[in-house]
C-alpha cells in the first residue's frame, strides 16, 4: 500500500525535514518509520540534549518533542531551542499523554507552536505535521512580506495608521506603524496621539486642517490632504496623508485607516519645476511664459473691472558691447542687477503663477504686477491698473533714474541705460501680443530717438517702423544706384588761412532728397551695411584726393569716418592700400577719424590695426574728443595723430568757462603728448578767436565752410580763400603773419 | 486470564498497523521494533528490579510513562495498560504503596516479554 505523502505540493521543492526527539528507542523508530513513508525527511534524537547539539549545527523545518523525557525534558529543550538564532520560529510540535492537560499548557509556554497526543495512528500526526508546516510557511511568508512592505514604506518615507474615533468624543485613538514613527521622526516610546501631532502643524495651517478633518469626519469621506509640519527636532516637512474611513456593523463611521508620506522632496521637485517654467533661471524673474500668462489675466481683469493696464518693454541699450567687451559672465553679473533694480521699481510679486491667482477681491489683478525678463537684454513690467498715461510714465521714468548708478561689474564701472516702450490697454492694443508688438514699436522708437528714454505707442511711431524698413531696404541698392555721395568740409589753418585737410561726410540721395547721415548711419550700423558704405567712402575718398591733387595740387588728407568694427576687420590695411594704389596716391592722403566713444569701447580690438595703419602712413583722429571716458593712459600709447575738440566745447566758449578750461586742458594734452589738435564746430568769429588764443589754430565749422560737394569746394578755395574773401581772414590774427605767405594753397593750384 | 498457563499474546490489529508500515516486510520493520521493545523491556526490567524498595516513586513514574507508549505502540495493551494507571497513580499519590506498584510492573514487564518473544519467534 501506498501511503499518500502529503508534500508533494509546490510549496515543498525537497522534502521537509522533521528532527524527532524520544527518549524511547520504539517510539522513536515507528514515528520515524512512519513519517519517512509519508514522505517526510526524519533525524531521530534520544534526548533533549542531543537535539539541541543536532539543532546547533542545523535547523530543520520543524521539531517533533516528546514532552516527557528523562534529562533535559521536552519543555525545557524547546525553551532552549527557541533562544538559539534563527529558531525562534520554527514550528515545534510537542507530543503529550492523552490525560495531561497541564503538560499541554506548559507545552505553550515553553514556546511549543501546537501539542499532539501520543497515538499509533501516524496520519494523524503526519497531518498535523503538514498544517504546522504550512502555517509556518505562510507566516514566514507574511513575515516576509511585512518587512518588504516596512522597508518599501521606509524607502517611500511612508507609514501607515490607523484612527478609532472615540466613544465618549475627544480626539480618539490613533495608532501609528513603525514607519509612520520614523516619517515622524518619533520613537515607539514618543507619544504620537493626534494631539501631539496636531501640535506639529503651524497654527495657520492646523486652522485649515482641523477644518477640513472636520469637514472630511462629518461626511465620512475619502481624507486626501498635505500637510505642512514642524517636527520636534525642528526640520519643516510636507507630509501627505491619504485615508479611508472605516465603518462599524452599524454602518456609522468607526475611524479611518491610511497612510502618511514625507513629500517634501517631491513637493520641492514640483515646486523647483514650476519655477523654472515660470521663472528667468537668471534673475529670479518671471519669464516670458510667466509673464504672458499674468498679461492675459491682467487684460481679462481689465476689460472686466473696465481699467487700464500697461505694458513698459524695457530694453537695454548697447548690452551687446557689455557682453562682447567684458565677457558674457560679466553681461549675466549685469542682468541680474538690473533686474534686481527694476523689481524695485513696480510693486513686484513673485508669488503668482499658473492657475494660483485667487479672482477674489476686486484688487486681486494687482499681485500679477511684476518685472519679469522676455529673454535676452529685454525686461518687462506688467502694470494691472494704471489711471492714466502718467501713471505708466512714472514707472518708466522709475526704471530710467534705477538705472542711472553705474553698476560695478569685473571690477569695471559699467553705465547702462535702456530704451522703454510703453503700451495701455485699451487704447493701444485689445490683447496682449498687440500690446507687447506696440511697446516693441515704441520702445525702437526711442532707440531711433537716441535711446536712454521712454516713449508712449502711438500709431505714428508704427508709420515710422514701416519707414525705417523701407529705408532700410533702400539702403541696401543705395551703393549700387549711385544714391550715396561724399561732402567736404575743410580744415582750415585760421592762422596761416589755409586749407590743410577735408573731412569727407556721407549724403544719400534718395529721391530728390538729400537724406542726413543721422537719419540712415545709425540704421546702416543696425543692420551691418556700414561695412560696404564706409568701403565705399574709403574708395571714394582715394579718387577724390587724386582729382584734387590733379586740380590744384592737393597735397594733405582726406579724412574718412570709420566706425571701430571696421577697424575690428583684419582687411580695413588691404582694403586703404588698394584703394590708394588704384588711384595712385600715397597712403598718408588718407585719414581716419574715430570717434573716442567707439575707440574706449573697442579698444583691445581695434589696436592692433590702428599699429599697422600707422605703419603704412595713414594717420589716426580721434573725434569727438572729451565726450567719451578716455584712458588717458592709453592715450600716451595709441597710434594716433590728432585729437579733435568736440563741437559742444566749441559751441560754449566764451559762454560758459567751463568750456574755455576743457579746450584749454585738450590743447595742453595734445601738445604734451605730440599731437596736432584741431576744433570742430566752429560758427563765429568769436570761438575762432578764443580757440586761437587758446592754442588752437586747425578749425572747421561753418563759419569757414560747410560740407559741401567736391566741386563746391574747389569753387569755394578758389572763390574765396585764394581772394581772401572770407570774413575770417585776418579778424582774429592779431599776431604775426605766416612767413609763407597767407593764401598758399598748393603750387599747381589754377585759377 | 492466567499468565502462569497462557502465553501473553500482542494486540493483532496494533501488531498488523505495525506491519502496514513495511507491508512487503523488505525491510524487516515489525522484527526491529520487537526486537527494539524487547531490549527496551529487558533494560527496563533491571530498572524497576533495581527500583524495588528505593522509594523514588518519580523515577518509577518516568519509567512507567516511557513503558507506556512503546508497550501500546507494539500492542502490549495489558501492559500499556498498568503503566498508565501506574503512572497516573504515582502522579498524585504519595509513594504509599511503590513497592506494589513496581511489583505490579515488572510481572507486567514480564508478561510483555514473554509476549514479545513468542511473536518473534512465531
Amino acid at each position: 500500500m501506498s501511503l499518500p505523502t502529503a508534500f508533494e505540493d509546490a510549496s515543498f521543492a525537497t522534502a521537509p525535514e522533521v528532527l524527532l526527539v524520544d527518549d524511547d528507542e520504539v517510539n522513536l523508530m515507528l514515528t520515524a518509520l512512519a513519517l519517512r513513508e509519508r514522505g517526510f525527511l526524519i533525524v531521530e534524537a534520544s534526548s533533549g540534549e542531543k537535539a539541541l547539539e543536532l539543532l546547533r549545527n542545523h535547523a530543520p523545518d520543524i521539531v517533533v518533542l516528546d514532552a516527557l523525557m528523562p534529562g533535559l525534558d521536552g519543555f525545557d529543550t524547546c525553551r532552549a531551542l527557541r533562544l538559539m538564532p534563527g529558531l525562534d520560529t520554527v514550528p515545534v510540535l510537542m507530543l503529550t499523554g492523552l490525560d495531561d492537560d497541564a503538560s499541554i499548557t506548559r507545552a505553550y509556554r515553553a514556546g511549543a507552536t501546537d501539542f499532539f497526543v501520543k497515538a499509533a495512528q501516524w496520519s494523524l500526526l503526519a497531518g498535523r505535521l503538514q498544517y504546522l508546516l504550512r502555517a509556518s510557511r505562510t507566516l514566514i511568508e507574511l513575515e516576509r512580506s511585512k518587512s518588504k512592505l516596512a522597508r518599501a514604506q521606509d524607502l517611500a518615507r511612508m507609514g501607515s495608521f490607523d484612527w478609532r474615533r472615540s466613544e465618549r468624543g475627544g480626539v480618539g485613538c490613533l495608532v501609528l506603524s513603525p514607519e509612520a514613527l520614523r516619517v515622524l521622526n518619533l520613537g515607539l516610546q514618543d507619544r504620537a496621539d493626534l494631539r501631539t501631532l496636531l501640535r506639529m502643524v503651524p497654527p495657520d495651517d492646523r486652522r485649515v486642517l482641523l477644518r477640513q478633518l472636520q469637514a472630511v469626519g462629518q461626511h465620512s469621506s475619502v481624507l486626501t490632504v498635505d500637510i505642512p509640519m514642524v517636527l520636534l527636532d525642528g526640520r519643516q516637512r510636507m507630509l501627505h496623508l491619504e485615508a479611508e474611513p472605516e465603518f462599524n456593523e452599524k454602518g456609522q463611521g468607526a475611524g479611518y485607516t491610511g497612510i502618511l508620506q514625507d513629500v517634501t522632496d517631491r513637493r520641492a521637485a514640483e515646486d523647483k519645476i514650476l519655477e523654472l517654467a515660470n521663472f528667468d533661471a537668471l534673475t529670479g524673474l518671471p519669464n516670458r511664459r510667466q509673464l504672458i500668462w499674468r498679461a492675459e489675466r491682467a487684460l481679462e481683469q481689465a476689460r472686466r473691472l473696465s481699467h487700464q493696464f500697461a505694458v513698459l518693454l524695457i530694453d537695454l541699450d548697447r548690452f551687446k558691447v557689455i557682453n562682447d567687451t567684458l565677457g558674457h559672465a560679466a553681461g549675466d553679473e549685469v542682468l541680474v542687477e538690473v533686474g534686481r533694480r527694476l523689481r524695485g521699481c513696480v510693486r513686484h510679486s513673485d508669488q503668482v503663477m499658473e492657475g494660483t491667482l485667487e479672482v477674489t477681491g476686486a484688487r486681486s489683478h494687482r499681485a500679477l504686477e511684476a518685472i519679469g525678463r522676455l529673454g535676452g537684454d529685454e525686461f518687462l513690467a506688467l502694470l494691472p491698473e494704471v489711471a492714466d498715461d502718467e501713471d505708466a510714465e512714472r514707472v518708466a521714468f522709475r526704471v530710467l533714474e534705477a538705472l542711472r548708478q553705474p553698476i560695478f561689474v569685473s571690477g569695471q564701472e559699467c553705465f547702462v541705460t535702456a530704451s522703454v516702450g510703453l503700451a495701455l490697454y485699451p487704447r493701444d492694443g485689445h490683447s496682449v501680443v498687440d500690446l507687447l508688438r506696440n511697446s516693441d514699436v515704441a520702445m525702437y522708437s526711442v532707440k531711433a530717438q537716441g535711446k536712454n528714454a521712454s516713449a508712449i505707442y502711438s500709431p505714428q511711431l508704427a508709420g515710422q517702423g514701416r519707414e525705417k524698413l523701407e529705408m532700410e531696404t533702400a539702403l541696401h541698392k543705395a551703393i549700387e544706384r549711385n544714391e550715396l555721395v561724399l561732402h567736404y568740409q575743410p580744415k582750415v589753418d585760421v592762422r596761416a588761412a589755409r586749407m590743410v585737410g577735408a573731412e569727407a561726410l556721407m549724403r544719400w540721395q534718395r529721391g530728390g532728397r538729400l537724406v542726413p547721415p543721422g537719419e540712415f548711419i545709425p540704421l546702416a550700423e543696425d543692420t551691418g551695411l556700414i561695412v560696404p558704405l564706409s568701403e565705399w567712402a574709403l574708395r571714394e575718398a582715394a579718387k577724390q584726393a587724386r582729382v584734387w591733387q590733379d586740380a590744384f595740387g592737393f597735397d594733405d588728407s582726406i579724412a574718412v569716418n570709420l566706425p571701430s568694427r571696421l577697424f575690428e576687420r583684419s582687411d580695413l590695411v588691404e582694403h586703404i592700400h588698394q584703394c590708394v594704389t588704384a588711384v595712385n596716391v600715397p597712403h598718408r592722403m588718407i585719414q581716419l577719424e574715430i570717434t573716442e566713444d567707439n575707440l574706449m569701447q573697442e579698444l583691445q580690438n581695434v589696436i592692433p590695426s590702428l599699429h599697422r595703419l600707422n605703419e603704412i602712413g595713414v594717420e589716426i583722429s580721434i573725434d569727438d574728443f572729451g565726450t567719451g571716458y578716455s584712458s588717458l593712459a592709453y592715450l600716451t600709447t595709441l597710434p594716433i595723430s590728432e585729437l579733435k575738440i568736440d563741437r559742444s566745447f566749441v559751441r560754449d566758449l566764451g559762454v560758459t568757462p567751463q568750456s574755455s578750461a576743457v579746450v584749454t586742458a585738450i590743447i595742453a594734452l595734445a601738445r604734451s603728448l605730440g599731437l596736432r589738435v584741431i576744433a570742430e564746430g566752429v560758427e563765429t568769429l568769436r570761438q575762432m578767436d578764443v580757440l586761437h588764443r587758446l592754442g588752437c589754430g586747425v578749425m572747421q565749422g561753418f563759419l569757414f565752410s560747410r560740407a559741401v560737394p567736391s566741386e563746391d569746394l574747389q569753387r569755394w578755395l578758389e572763390q574765396t580763400v585764394l581772394p581772401r574773401k572770407a570774413p575770417w581772414i585776418g579778424v582774429a590774427l592779431d599776431g604775426p603773419q605766416g612767413s609763407g605767405g597767407p593764401l598758399v594753397m598748393g603750387r599747381k593750384l589754377r585759377r | 486470564m492466567n499468565p502462569e498457563s497462557e502465553c501473553p499474546q500482542l494486540d493483532r490489529a496494533t501488531v498488523a498497523r505495525l506491519h502496514e508500515l513495511d507491508p512487503d516486510g523488505r525491510h524487516g520493520v515489525v522484527r526491529r521494533v520487537l526486537t527494539a521493545f524487547e531490549a527496551s523491556l529487558q533494560r527496563m526490567l533491571v530498572q524497576l528490579t533495581a527500583e524495588q524498595h528505593s522509594g523514588r516513586a518519580e523515577v518509577v513514574s518516568s519509567l512507567a510513562h516511557t513503558l507506556k507508549s512503546s508497550s501500546a505502540s507494539v500492542g502490549a495493551l495489558a501492559l500499556a495498560k498498568a503503566c498508565a494507571a501506574v503512572e497516573q497513580r504515582l502522579r498524585h499519590a504519595t509513594a504509599a504503596d511503590l513497592d506494589a506498584q513496581v511489583l505490579l510492573l515488572i510481572r507486567e514487564c514480564q508478561f510483555g516479554l514473554r509476549a514479545v518473544r513468542a511473536m518473534l519467534q512465531a
